[in-house]
């Protein structure tokens, strides 16, 4: 009996443990604030829709409104209600427009958006599907002051980890650039300039594709059933769905320049490089590290030996052996010593 | 017109701030690549400039043939193996001796002297028990415990550090680590936890990602550390090897220590998956690892220095920390309330829940007051449970820690005390799964400099100690 006792508290006392460590911020502290918040949380996601489509320049209504929010149309009209009483929003011919205010509030909420996910990029080690939805509860939550102060912190970013700017502590924004990768036309180059981050499994699927911003690509055919591209040597096939969410800005033929590269990772023991970028999703610390070794564009990296399980791989760089592991080795793009020299004598040839 | 200059001025203003902010979107992310870029050839410039280079390097010098030869498919692992096992074999066959000595002079020699000395002096005797039974004994049970041991490992391992060796096993290692979430770096403070879980988390220094060193200190604890080595060796003997025929007990307790250890390896990895996947999650991760150019080692520079920043520095922590542990484990013995000391009523209380886990209330009170250092566990437990039992004519007097030369003898203590092959097992997992030392978590507070992380290393691996011997003793009873 005494023992059965000594054991119900046991576990129990476990049990406590492990949630107290595991769980420092529990559920309902959560769902207190998003209940307690409910009304303005929802004021800000409809500022957001509203500016998304007045930034990409496509009309919003009630409708896409309400589905935008996943609410009732009834609840929608009340929502369009509050915010016009609040001097937010406007609507004419079934359109519904910002006002100056409403356009000020719904980029102070984007500002807060973005510098969190450039935060958790550069500062943090969680996983690139987490930060969107972090992000989701920090605009609402956290101040623009402290917004303010946290930029002044990472040196003021301008763009955040998927490429959309960061609206200025002002409220300023750059036009929209680029176009969607599906309207880039065959046997054309462009740099990716953004890539989408809702919804979160198309996403999860660029990123394990190693799409990121600033990479260059070729169109290599465009059907309406599938599309196929070419990026740093190696091709990837995408559905056209998961296309539209990727921005290209089209590219002149003279500024491509990575038709010849190779992953550092494609090397072999012996094999001579030139670093010819790093990729944008090799960031905050890793990045810093790399180029506190001196792995910058134009460096020349030798494989010297791989390790004894065949993973880390050695190279020589600098004058120092660094040993880098495959996924890190996969974000840096090199071109070969001999493509870099025969280009060298192509170039004398013709002067 | 003063107003006008104002306002013309203001509109400039306004208007470099507006063309700053175009560039600042123009320009992008790649600013400060584009910086760094430029400051490393500059740099590159520079040198080329002012740096000659006399005679370049044969292509295969023999530091290329040393590095194949380390980290190849083949000879790789077996060298690493062979090495570690060298300096484990050179660390316990010469401590023994060494330890030995110290033992006779410290605990044989000088405490009936010193106990002599204040019975001449006319000391009371609860103040000669205190300083010498209880301070002076525990401080000279750790030192002679530990001195040895350390004073051969560490320079060994500085040796092998110094000479370049260290950074190609963190390198051959670092796959297996990976998939931990962890650095391959870590098999190296690892190692140096055999040695000290305390050095081992001061060598977690060299692993220069946040998320990776957490895991590293936090997971330290269960490379078995010296203090714990001669727990398990004779709990193994007494226990493990009395199940078979005598020909066989060696063979099958040094099999048990053995198993012990590659538990704590097997800990080790699934704890670091684990909090890679959960609590650390959050920390920034990165990975490098410089190769340096072998050299020669400097022998005497090495000796020099591993004595004074390793074996030195932890066993003046462990000093520290046993004095006032000494007195605690007098103290309790001695000091009665009621009918019986303060130890026997804990020893009471604690004794169902010991129970329950598959050991007894003497082993988890000595855990508790013993938290200084693992090395005085034994003999605490000796101590208690001959008090506890009231054989008056066994041990050194209440209070006073004790070893046996004879295993008949443990046997005899422990056997009265209804120990059994369970308590044996349980107290080799225990041993192996709980808290660390207070001087290991001392360290860890001065390292991490976080209440928060000192904390989860220490009840991380108590909480789970206690759940693995419930478990055990649970699976135990209902098949047995």
């Amino acid at each position: 009996m005494l023992t059965s006792y000594i054991t119900l508290t046991l576990g129990l006392a476990f049990l406590g443990l492990g949630i107290a460590l595991l769980r420092p911020n529990t559920w309902f502290r959560e769902w207190r604030y998003i209940f307690r918040n409910r009304k303005r949380i929802l004021i800000e996601d409809a500022l957001k829709h509203l500016h998304d489509h007045e930034y990409r320049r496509l009309p919003a209504t009630l409708q896409s409104l309400a589905g935008a929010l996943a609410i009732g149309d009834g609840r929608a009209v009340e929502l369009v209600k509050t915010l016009e009483a609040l001097g937010l929003v406007r609507s004419q011919d079934h359109r519904l427009h910002l006002t100056e205010e409403g356009r000020a509030y719904a980029r102070r909420v984007i500002r807060i958006h973005r510098l969190w996910e450039r935060y958790l990029a550069d500062q943090t080690g969680l996983p690139e599907q987490t930060w969107h939805s972090q992000a989701e509860r920090q605009e609402h939550r956290m101040s623009i002051q402290e917004a303010n102060r946290l930029a002044a912190r990472m040196g003021n970013p301008p763009y955040d980890p998927h490429g959309d700017p960061i609206p200025t502590a002002g409220g300023d924004m750059p036009p929209p650039r680029g176009v969607p990768l599906t309207d880039l036309p065959e046997g054309e180059f462009g740099e990716i300039v953004h890539l989408e981050d809702e919804p979160e499994t198309v996403y999860a699927q660029l990123v394990a594709l190693g799409l990121y911003p600033g990479m260059e690509v070729q169109m290599l055919k465009a059907s309406p059933e599938r599309i196929r591209i070419a990026a740093n040597g190696e091709e990837f096939p995408l559905a056209p769905i998961v296309a539209a969410n990727v921005t290209v800005e089209p590219l002149s033929t003279a500024a491509r320049r990575s038709e010849t590269w190779v992953k550092l990772s494609h090397l072999k023991p012996g094999d001579t490089a030139v670093v010819t970028t790093i990729s944008r999703a090799c960031r905050g610390l890793q990045r810093r590290r790399l180029m506190d070794l001196g792995l910058v564009p134009g460096t020349t990296v030798e494989v010297e030996f791989r390790s004894a399980a065949g993973d880390p791989t050695a190279y020589r760089v600098r004058g120092a052996v660094i040993a880098l592991r495959k996924d890190q080795a996969d974000l840096i793009y090199v071109e070969k010593m001999e493509s870099v020299n025969r280009k060298a004598t192509a170039q004398e040839s013709s002067t | 017109m003063a107003n006008k200059m104002t306002f013309s001025h203001k509109a400039a203003v306004e208007d470099i701030i507006t063309t700053a902010n175009r560039f600042r979107w123009e320009l992008g992310e790649n600013l400060h690549d584009s910086v760094m870029d430029a400051i490393y050839q500059d740099a590159a410039g520079i040198a080329r400039r002012v740096v000659t280079v006399s005679g370049e390097k044969p292509r295969f010098d023999w530091e290329r043939t040393l590095d194949r030869l380390l980290t190849s498919r083949v000879t790789g692992f077996p060298i690493m193996l062979l090495l570690l096992a060298v300096v484990f074999w050179l660390t316990i066959a010469g401590a023994n001796v060494p330890s030995s000595m110290l033992a006779t002079l410290l605990v044989d020699t000088l405490h009936p002297a010193l106990k002599g000395l204040a019975a001449n002096m006319g000391m009371p005797w609860w103040l000669d028990g205190l300083l010498i039974d209880g301070m002076y004994l525990a401080m000279a049970w750790v030192v002679s415990v530990m001195l040895p041991p350390m004073a051969i490992f560490f320079p060994l391992f500085t040796l092998l550090e110094d000479f370049g060796y260290l950074p190609r096993v963190a390198f051959n290692l670092d796959h297996l680590f990976r998939k931990a979430g962890a650095h391959g770096k870590q098999a190296l403070s690892m190692s140096m936890g055999y040695g000290c879980n305390a050095a081992g988390v001061i060598a977690t220094r060299i692993i220069d990602s946040p998320r990776e060193r957490l895991i590293a200190i936090i997971t330290n604890n269960f490379a078995l550390c010296n203090g714990r080595w001669p727990t398990q060796i004779l709990i193994a003997s007494l226990f493990i090897g009395a199940l078979v025929p005598p020909a066989l007990a060696g063979i099958v307790s040094a099999a048990a220590v053995v198993g012990v250890t590659l538990l704590g390896v097997a800990l080790t990895f699934g704890i670091s998956w684990v909090l890679s996947r959960t609590l650390l999650k959050g920390e920034p991760s990165t990975f490098s690892l410089e190769l340096p150019p072998y050299r020669p080692p400097r022998i005497l520079q090495t000796l020099y220095t591993s004595l004074i920043d390793r074996t030195i520095f932890v066993l003046w922590r462990a000093v520290v920390f046993a004095l006032p542990s000494g007195a605690v484990i007098w103290l309790v013995s001695n000091i009665h309330v009621g009918e019986a000391s303060i130890a026997q009523h804990v020893i009471q209380f604690l004794d169902p829940f010991g129970l329950i886990i598959g050991l007894n209330g003497v082993i988890l009170l000595a855990y508790i007051i013993a938290i200084p250092a693992n090395e005085i566990v034994i003999p605490t437990i000796l101590m208690l449970t001959v008090m506890s039992l009231g054989m008056h004519d066994m041990g050194a007097g209440t209070g006073v820690l004790f070893e046996l030369s004879e295993q008949s003898a443990y046997m005899a203590i422990f056997g009265a005390a209804g120990w059994t092959t369970l308590t044996g097992i349980c107290l080799m997992l225990f041993s192996l799964i709980h808290n660390p030392c207070s001087t290991t978590l001392f360290t860890i507070y001065k390292e991490t400099g976080s209440v928060k992380w000192t904390a989860v290393s220490a009840l991380l691996p108590v909480v789970l100690g206690l759940v693995v011997c419930f478990l055990v003793a649970q699976v135990w009873r209902m098949v047995g």
